[in-house]
């Protein structure tokens, strides 16, 4: 069983549900149409491990591909070299097309609840489901005012100009996950125009493509809003079951210019726009979990010529395009456009000509395959939906939101290499992690830190200050506690470590009042142990222990070791292993004083070895 | 298909748009159109009218119910439950509503007289049918219509053809389409009044050809919640009843504004729309020269004059006036509504409700496209007919020469309403270029049909394109979305020369008002009546 949003599938479509064994498993909601659907014994259920298993799947698909990748990396080399040098020859273009989920309490055009994210309970099929999502006769759409919210916060921070007024098309074509026989969508007349997204050397645009230049501006053609159509599975081999409880969700369709020129750039953009669209609280779920589509037009052209003289929408000199359909990761677009160009460029090398025609791509494939040629075009038949009034945008609505609107990755990375001192590096991983959370603790964590360990003397030594004490806190936010969290198969919402707590280590680590060593202990047991209890109620000291009191538990205070002391004890290992004191002083090698460093820490009590003295020591008695 | 266009479609040049109309178009149609004007003169001048009480014969046919079945006007009856519709106090009472089985009613099954949707009960009431229930009314029956409303007859229906009450030589007479049934249970009795839905003329014509009246509001006015659409931008709920008291009494109880229906006007609209106090008593009554055509009978034509002529005497004013994309307009209409059609149907398909074929719908074995089967199957000869239309007129290859085409024409057609009316059309942009008040009227009066209804027999030998000349006289006011409403005439003395005692008596005359001039509309037809 697979779920399936391809439209291609030419399939014996049964009825959906008219299997005698069928039961529904869950109770459906008090919900007039899902009675009715149930009544009529058109209710699939749909467990939540059939939408889990495609992720896993794919998981596993694409870590298998990579360990085949890496056992046939001669072969690799070679073909990547002939392909550089017909890449010498031929230039790759590409648009893409995204499609996400908005972050909405209803439908577009029905009041009924949106879809519950991952994590949540679903709920059973075809239990969110308004009359008009089954498009029973007789039915109208009602738009949904409050879905326009996060398309404009979408529209603003793609810095799209915002239209005054747009309207709603319907596009047709038939089906089983459109129930209406149409999709609703401003194709025509869409609601947001002419964007620009820009992105650097750490958004992933490989260095090509740079040119020298820090960063690259890729057009957005426009934002539409449209439907979502019902989910089908695939049951057996002639039958499916629909699920509408997607049906007539809001998506946004962002459709950039054909700006992109390397299949790195292309899924950079991809990857970019969904960090925006969370950013600003657009869209909730992301591409791995099925709220981000992309479809992408790729075509290729030799360098310096204006290939078939194709264009789209004021970009010209294109070559032949076709289209790529429903890519949900980004090494689906990745991979599929490398696939397809050099399967142009192949056919045109060989003398052949490329057709207009629309491709599909699998995971862990080789090759684009071939759906439909033009000639399998659907002609959508696009006309204006007379039931709905145009959508008019007033001025005042998109100033206040680009007024209120939250910060976007890009500033809130630079914000945190810059204020913070974190790498780039590290402000991009800490900020695309966790919906954001995980930079929210990080700065909690920081300010904290920083009002107690900070002395404030004056305006250059508090940035010096700040910055030092963001990287420390950065480094412990991202590898000690993601490292736990990664050993323990945690998610970040079950982290348990509070700002405080991770900040009162920090302070006495920053103190000396304990090694590195020690607080990484702590941290870990602060980890495993249960939560403290929520409430009006200052948690108990027995429930949880605070940094302290663990510190005292496990007698790790540091108590500093007289240099006479440090000097025993290094000795004492030195003595022990003369081959590494011949190795050191003898053959220069000076890394494996970090061994002796190593053994110092160990043997010594707990809580007594600073790495840093024992180093100074060793490398002292070395020389002597 | 192409055939059908070509004959049918009268295509747009510049010179149709405003500003270059002018001579040659209007040159076309004035010799017939001064011949038309001295006709109205000498009307007008001639001498003094008899007027007839022209009771209503309905009551003459309110036969046994077993002859309501024969004329098969009705689908479904009701379950008339005294208990249930007790509100004794409400405004309707007790009082019978047929409804056409195009609107949605919970308890009853609604077909749209479609095989595509055999036994389909829907889960909910349509915002009319539960306002009716709210006043007391009790819904006596689901009336037959044309299938989806296709159709100006009430013959292309899954349930059987309609037949009207009246015939000639024995044959029955077409009871008018596509609210045959809903005219039929009126003018039969069977009901105090109906529901019909008018996308072109469909509750007018109806109305006309079974001598009752038959109102089509403005658009926006009635929820459409609940309305099986055909063409969403055209379609309206309109009343039939056997006098025009009735008809604004179920009106009051039905015009509201309802948040379902996103065209629904809104209240601070109502309140624009109209005027204040509308007066009947000196009626400014328009006669468009374009309605005056080859194919107007005798027998309408003189009930038409007579009609102006009492109008006049009665101390209203007569006013030719010109609408000169009158005939444009029915091709526009036939490019539209199809078009429409081809897209609000296309939810048919079997899945969700409804009728479905036997064995699978999307075998790739048979090279038939998804659902072929099922809707080859569900869907009569004419909706077939219409949805192929549609789909062709807004292919990528045709949209641009039939579709946007006939928007534009549209366009046009709400613009010659505009320039004859006194009244400023309240959703618009006022002009500059708007007559004085002493230019405009405030009703047209116009025959509903050029002619009698045909007999069933010479139904079915008409083509198709014949039969949709039927809707000439009613398509301009529903492109322009006016209230409009067709009241019967008594065909007197030697008009009715050669009627037969089982024939229709009377002709349908229709008056169209400014948009949202509804009321006027209402009293204006009082008058027509009297």
């Amino acid at each position: 069983m697979h779920s399936s949003t391809l439209r291609t599938a030419p399939i014996h479509l049964t009825r959906t549900l008219q299997h005698p064994s069928f039961t529904t498993a869950r109770s459906l909601r008090p919900c007039i149409v899902a009675k009715w659907l149930q009544s009529r014994r058109l209710t699939t259920a749909s467990p939540r491990t059939q939408e889990v298993i495609p992720l896993r799947k794919h998981l596993k698909d694409e870590a298998k591909r990579k360990k085949a990748e890496v056992k046939r990396d001669g072969n690799v080399l070679s073909t990547k070299q002939t392909s550089d040098s017909r890449l010498d020859k031929w230039e790759l273009t590409v648009g893409i097309e995204i499609h996400a989920e908005l972050n909405t309490a209803c439908k577009l055009f029905s009041s009924a609840p949106a879809e519950v994210s991952v994590g949540d309970d679903g709920g059973s099929a075809n239990s969110r489901v308004a009359a008009f999502d089954a498009a029973l006769p007789g039915t109208q759409p009602q738009f949904q005012i409050a879905t326009l919210l996060p398309a404009l916060r979408a529209a603003i921070a793609l810095e799209c100009e915002v239209q005054r007024k747009s309207g709603w098309d319907r596009k047709h074509y038939f089906h089983w996950d459109q129930p209406n026989g149409y999709q609703i969508t401003q194709y025509y007349r869409p609601f947001a125009k002419d964007g620009s997204l820009t992105l650097g050397a750490f958004d992933g645009v490989p260095a090509e493509d740079l040119n020298g230049a820090e960063s690259i501006t890729i057009g957005i053609k426009q934002i539409q809003m449209e439907q979502d159509t019902a989910k089908t599975m695939n049951v057996g081999s002639s039958t499916y079951h629909v699920d509408l409880n997607r049906a007539g969700m809001p998506l946004i369709e962002v459709i950039t210019l054909p700006h992109i020129h390397s299949p790195q750039t292309a899924a950079a953009v991809v990857r970019k726009i969904q960090a925006v669209l969370k950013g600003v609280d657009a869209c909730v779920t992301g591409m791995e979990l099925g709220g981000l589509r992309a479809d992408v037009n790729v075509s290729v052209r030799q360098r310096g010529t204006s290939g078939t003289g194709s264009s789209y929408s004021g970009v010209s000199g294109l070559g032949q395009r076709t289209e790529i359909k429903n890519l949900s990761s980004f090494k689906a677009v990745e991979d599929a456009i490398v696939a397809e160009r050099d399967r142009q460029i192949s056919v045109l090398e060989a003398g052949g000509v490329i057709e207009g025609e629309t491709r599909g791509w699998t995971l862990g494939a080789t090759e684009t395959t071939r759906l439909r040629g033009k000639e399998g075009e659907v002609d959508y038949r696009y006309m204006p939906d007379a039931d709905l009034p145009p959508l008019v945008i007033g001025s005042d609505l998109v100033k206040h939101l680009k007024t209120t609107m939250p910060m976007l990755p890009d500033a809130v990375e630079q914000d945190l290499e810059e204020w913070h001192g974190l790498s780039r590096k590290d402000a991009k991983t800490l900020n695309e992690q966790d919906n954001g959370d995980r930079v929210e603790f990080f700065e909690r964590t920081a300010s904290f830190l920083l009002a107690e360990v900070g002395t404030f003397k004056s305006e250059v030594s508090t940035g010096k200050e700040r910055r030092k004490t963001g990287k420390l806190v950065g480094n412990w936010v991202l590898h000690e506690l993601g490292g736990l969290l990664a050993t323990h198969q945690r998610s970040w919402d079950d982290v348990r470590v509070t700002a405080d707590e991770l900040k009162d280590i920090l302070v006495c680590l920053h103190k000396n009042q304990i090694t590195a060593r020690a607080a990484k202990q702590i941290l870990a047991e602060l980890v495993q142990r249960q939560p403290a209890p929520k409430g009006p109620y200052w948690p108990s000291m027995d429930t949880r222990p605070s940094v302290e009191q663990l510190i005292d538990a496990g007698n790790l205070r540091l108590r500093p070791l007289s240099e006479h002391e440090y000097e025993k004890l290094a000795k004492q290992i030195m003595d022990a292993s003369p081959e590494m004191v011949k190795a050191v002083r003898e053959k220069g090698q000076k890394g494996k004083v970090m061994w002796f460093v190593g053994q110092m820490v160990r043997q010594g009590e707990e809580g007594t070895v600073e790495p840093e003295k024992a180093k100074v020591v060793i490398e002292r008695l070395m020389d002597g | 298909m192409a055939i059908v266009l070509e004959i049918f479609f009268v295509s747009l040049s510049r010179s149709d748009l405003p500003g270059h109309s002018g001579g040659r178009d209007r040159d076309l149609t004035s010799a017939s159109a001064q011949h038309f004007i001295s006709k109205v003169k000498n009307v007008m001048l001639s001498a003094r009218f008899c007027w007839r009480n022209a009771s209503r014969s309905c009551q003459v046919y309110r036969k046994s119910h077993s002859i309501s079945q024969q004329l098969n006007a009705i689908v479904h009856n009701g379950r008339p439950d005294p208990g249930k519709s007790a509100d004794a106090s409400g405004f309707l009472s007790g009082k019978t509503v047929a409804v056409k089985d195009n609107i949605v009613t919970k308890d009853l099954p609604t077909t749209a007289a479609s095989k595509i949707l055999t036994d389909y009960i829907p889960p909910f009431d349509a915002t009319v049918v539960k306002l009716l229930q709210q006043h007391g009314a009790i819904i006596s029956a689901k009336t037959n219509l044309d299938e989806f409303g296709m159709g100006s007859h009430s013959q292309h229906s899954h349930a059987g053809a309609v037949l009207s009450p009246f015939s000639k030589n024995g044959v029955p007479l077409s009871p008018g389409g596509s609210s045959g049934g809903s005219a039929v249970s009126v003018a039969t009795g069977q009901c105090w009044a109906a529901l019909g839905t008018d996308t072109g003329g469909s509750v007018r014509l109806p109305a006309a050809y079974t001598g009752i009246v038959g109102f089509k509001p403005s658009y926006g006015l009635l929820s459409r919640w609940g309305v099986i659409q055909y063409a969403n931008s055209l379609d309206t709920v309109g009343i039939l009843a056997r006098s025009v008291a009735d008809t604004k009494h179920l009106y009051g109880c039905i015009n509201a504004y309802d948040q379902q229906d996103p065209t629904s006007l809104s209240a601070t609209v109502r309140e624009r729309l109209g005027r204040k106090g509308a007066d009947a008593k000196r009626l400014r009554i328009g006669v468009p020269l374009e309605y005056n055509i080859d194919e107007l009978s005798p027998v309408v034509r003189a009930t038409y004059l007579r009609t102006l002529n009492a109008l006049q005497n009665a101390g209203h004013t007569l006013q030719p006036v010109s609408l000169p994309t009158t005939q444009p307009a029915l091709s526009a209409y036939y490019v539209l509504a199809p078009a429409e059609a081809s897209s609000n149907l296309a939810k048919y398909d079997g899945i969700r409700y409804g009728y479905r074929t036997p064995g699978s719908d999307a075998s790739a074995k048979n090279n038939l496209p998804l659902y072929a089967s099922t809707r080859g199957e569900g869907f009569g000869e004419e909706v077939q007919r219409r949805i192929l239309l549609g789909a062709y007129t807004l292919s990528s290859e045709a949209i641009d020469n039939y579709f946007i085409q006939a928007q534009k024409v549209r366009r046009l057609v709400q613009r010659d309403f505009d320039s004859v009316f006194a009244q400023q059309h309240p959703l618009l942009e006022r002009q500059a270029e708007i007559p004085s008040d002493e230019g405009g009227v405030d009703v047209l009066l116009t025959p509903t049909a050029p002619t009698l209804p045909p007999t069933i027999k010479e139904v079915k030998q008409q083509s198709p394109v014949e039969s949709y000349m039927n809707d000439v006289f009613t398509v301009p006011a529903s492109l322009a979305g006016l209230p409009a409403i067709s009241v019967p005439v008594r065909i007197i003395g030697r008009e009715g020369d050669g009627l037969e005692e089982t024939d229709v008596h009377d002709v349908g005359m229709q008056l169209i008002g400014q948009f949202g001039d509804d009321e006027l509309v209402l009293q204006a037809a009082e008058v027509v009546v009297q």
